[in-house]
């Protein structure tokens, strides 16, 4: 039996160790794009201008890109450590994406990185684009890969369980990868790390026109971001839509979090703007509605309804029951894997097998559980409603913000006169950690919303992790929270010392000094 | 013939646009607009710069010209 304890603080640490990974892939994902924009303006124009705002840019995303490595290779082998039922139960599936990302986008983007960064003298301009659009794709790709990775926990298609080895197989390479999970999450996150980018790049233009330093790097820049942030801004939130329909099918119990949905309601249902859920009510106190907005955003109809709560536990309660067998046979195959009636028995209850592991954690002997041990697995299957509902309506805040403020940032850059906005200067440089804090909002809702389950329906959570010792959990939480505080301190002080460096002035990262006079100011 | 490289060049990638699109199009649209969508934020953004460019550059001439805005 697991200790809960250990369960806990091995969550703990993926989500420690996985948001502030997450800190430096959106930044890496839109930046290198941001990049190969500057870029092909330079190798269209031959302006040298273009050139030194892509070596700059580079230079940021260099020191971003190796924080980002540093701190996702160690993710990799988390998996094994700390969820080894986990990578055991689904290794041939979810190990697939993960190899791919290894062999092919990483090698790749590695790779080119170092060519893009050391290059400049040694590749003609159009051969030295073709590498910065490669190490675009590249990181593009290797977000691709992971998640469809995680869209396969979400939602898992492709695979089944075979009782013979105890472990999920994959039976579609093309199902894994063109899970519907997949792409709305790889397209809505990806293009998020374009806005992450857009927000970054203005903020620190903005910082420069501010004190009239590098002042035509600076408006270029601006008016680059601007233009792909706001393009960005459109999709993101379009796409975060399409991400809401995909989800709302495939994991209902999530969108009943999402929205503080306790019980089932006629149509059209009403959208809570904001609500105090209590969990142990099951309702939701000091509520503001907006009539009719929740059918037409989920379902994209007036007649849609959504399961509440109520109807969500009601239904656990029958696949738990209907899971029992499941489990009673895996563990006669288990002792006597030629046994045929167990293997019929298991197929007939096959897909709710994960529903019987749910009420091992109150019942070791399934067939002895009782009433309230069942109740109470079926209450499991619905997670943390009140993180989940406010992350995302901290997700959707902060996008309609960004939206706006390139809306406003479009007309002035337009207009050639933001460098005399102060105020919305000013107003850019305090936007730089919103999509930060917007892109580790969405990861709260996506993988807080995913509980009780590391696979969605299969596998609980409680199952998945390693045994390991209470004590050696806190140590190595301990360790990442040491080292990855060393780790933020050299970022940001790297950042900001080639921010208030700015461009030309110091050597590295491919920078051309016969392009780089001294600074303006 | 650098002429009739490039045509080949550019039949080349209308033709792997359009067979990704065929291929994409029923299974993996997410995909697809991804690819578009990226290319076209990638080219608007670039021509942005090169609108702000000619702006200074029509600026600039407005002032030699002493009838600047």
């Amino acid at each position: 039996m697991h200790d809960l304890n250990v369960v806990d603080l091995s969550r703990l640490q993926f989500a420690l160790t996985a948001l502030y990974h997450y800190l430096f892939v959106p930044l890496t994902l839109g930046l290198s794009m941001l990049l190969a924009a500057m870029e092909t303006v330079y190798v269209v124009t031959r302006k040298p201008i273009y050139r030194q705002m892509t070596q700059f840019w580079g230079k940021l995303f260099l020191i971003n890109f190796a924080l980002g490595v540093a701190t996702g290779l160690t993710m990799e082998f988390e998996f094994g450590t700390n969820w080894s039922f986990y990578s055991s139960f689904v290794g041939d599936i979810f190990g697939a994406p993960l190899a791919i990302e290894g062999l092919m986008a990483f090698f790749m983007e590695s790779t080119f990185v170092g060519l893009m960064a050391f290059g400049w003298e040694r590749l003609r301009p159009g051969q030295h684009l073709a590498v910065t659009y490669l190490v675009a794709l590249g990181s593009n790709l290797s977000a691709l890969w992971i998640l469809v990775a995680n869209a396969f926990m979400q939602s898992p298609v492709g695979a089944h369980f075979n009782p013979a080895t105890m472990r999920m197989e994959l039976s579609s390479l093309p199902a894994l990868i063109f899970n519907h999970d997949a792409q709305a999450k790889f397209v809505h996150t990806s293009i998020a790390g374009f806005v992450t980018a857009a927000i970054f790049v203005t903020g620190v233009s903005a910082f420069y026109l501010l004190r009239k330093r590098h002042v035509d790097l600076a408006r270029r820049s601006f008016r680059m971001a601007a233009l792909f942030g706001v393009l960005a801004t459109i999709g993101v939130i379009t796409l975060g839509d399409a991400l809401g329909f995909v989800g709302a099918q495939a994991q209902p119990t999530k969108l009943a979090a999402m929205e503080a949905l306790w019980t089932t309601e006629k149509a059209p249902m009403p959208f809570n703007l904001v609500a105090f859920p209590s969990q142990s009510e099951q309702t939701n106190h000091g509520t503001l509605q907006v009539p009719y907005a929740l059918s037409l955003l989920v379902t994209h109809s007036l007649d849609g309804s959504v399961p509440g709560v109520d109807q969500l536990e009601k239904d656990a309660v029958r696949r738990i029951h209907d899971g029992i067998p499941a489990v009673t046979a895996l563990k006669t195959l288990s002792a006597n894997p030629s046994d045929a009636t167990a293997l019929q028995q298991f197929k007939a209850h096959e897909k709710d097998l994960g529903y019987g592991f749910l009420l091992e954690r109150y019942a070791p002997d399934v067939t002895q559980a009782t009433p309230a041990q069942v109740n109470q697995a079926a209450r499991d299957t619905i997670p943390a409603v009140a993180p989940v509902f406010w992350s995302f309506r901290v997700m959707v805040a902060m996008g309609l913000a960004m939206l706006a403020f390139f809306v406003m940032a479009v007309i002035y850059t337009m207009r050639n006169n933001v460098q005399d906005k102060r105020w919305f200067l000013k107003l850019a440089v305090w936007m730089i950690p919103v999509p930060f804090l917007a892109n580790e909002a969405g990861w709260l809702v996506a993988e807080l919303g995913r509980q009780p389950w590391t696979v969605y329906e299969m596998l609980p959570t409680w199952m998945s992790a390693s045994t390991h010792s209470l004590g050696y959990m806190i140590f190595s939480i301990t360790g990442f929270v040491l080292l990855y505080t060393v780790f933020i301190v050299v970022e940001m002080y790297l950042m900001v010392r080639a921010i208030r460096t700015g461009p030309g002035t110091s050597p590295g990262f491919g920078e051309d000094a016969r392009l780089n006079p001294a600074p303006e100011a | 013939m650098k002429t009739f490289l490039l045509f080949l060049l550019y039949m080349v990638l209308a033709v792997l646009v359009i067979l990704m699109a065929i291929l994409l199009g029923n299974s993996g649209a997410w995909y697809f607009a991804w690819l578009v969508g990226t290319t076209m934020i990638v080219l608007i953004a670039a021509a942005g710069a090169s609108l702000l460019d000619t702006q200074d550059e029509h600026a600039a001439q407005g002032a030699t010209h002493g009838d600047s805005p």
